[in-house]
């Protein structure tokens, strides 16, 4: 298991208090623990590409930070409008 | 091996970045203050990941892939802030100005309104002295 891989399930151990506030929190921040969670699991998605030494797989994060950006910008809106 | 010690460094910084605004995340008082507890995970995190990359692989795709990543990140990171700002104020506020659509207007007419008047009777007293 190289660094990288124990950095990414460190990373993923981390967001626990964030995963609470998501889940226990009112709903704005339950949509800022959403942001925190889903740049965490861009960081993860690279750092496990590089630890396994698949270079494919590098492509997920660039997308997933693409999506973070859609994604995020749909749930806020859909908290200002409708929620 | 310094190469490794590096990376290693590297990575403990960007895990220990995360924690800390998981942590803060869960502590800070309002949505307000979570908020600003989101851009080291959004911002620092993925510099120092791309770093780790950069150390270990050296420049070639996998590093410069995990940097387009980082930059969508970073010029994502922003604008993402400000509409979820904005967003909590409108739930709270009804307006992102922190008051119900048009009622600024009002308040600044009103003023306007009375500025007019003071200055009026300043006239009229600045004539009567003249007199």
């Amino acid at each position: 298991m190289t660094s990288f891989v124990i950095a990414a399930v460190a990373m993923l151990i981390a967001l626990v208090p964030a995963g609470i506030t998501l889940a226990r929190g009112t709903l704005a921040d339950a949509v800022i623990g959403f942001e925190l969670v889903t740049s965490v699991a861009v960081m993860v998605f690279a750092l496990l590409a590089e630890g396994f030494k698949r270079p494919s797989l590098f492509e997920f994060p660039v997308i997933l930070a693409l999506l973070l950006f859609g994604s995020g910008l749909v749930f806020v809106r859909a908290l200002e409008r409708w929620l | 091996m310094i190469r490794e010690v590096i990376t290693d460094m590297l990575l403990a910084l960007a895990v220990l970045t995360v924690a800390a605004s998981a942590i803060g995340v869960a502590i800070a008082p309002d949505a307000y203050a979570k908020l600003h507890y989101v851009t080291p995970a959004a911002v620092v995190a993925p510099v120092l990941v791309a770093l780790a990359v950069f150390v270990t692989e050296g420049l070639n795709v996998n590093t410069g892939e995990t940097v387009v990543a980082l930059v969508f990140m970073i010029a994502a990171a922003p604008f993402l802030s400000h509409a979820t700002i904005r967003a909590i104020r409108v739930r709270e506020a009804g307006d992102w100005r922190g008051h119900p659509p048009g009622e600024h207007a009002v308040t600044a007419e009103k003023t306007k309104d009375t500025e007019d008047t003071e200055e009026r009777r300043r006239d009229s007293s600045r004539a009567r002295e003249t007199r």
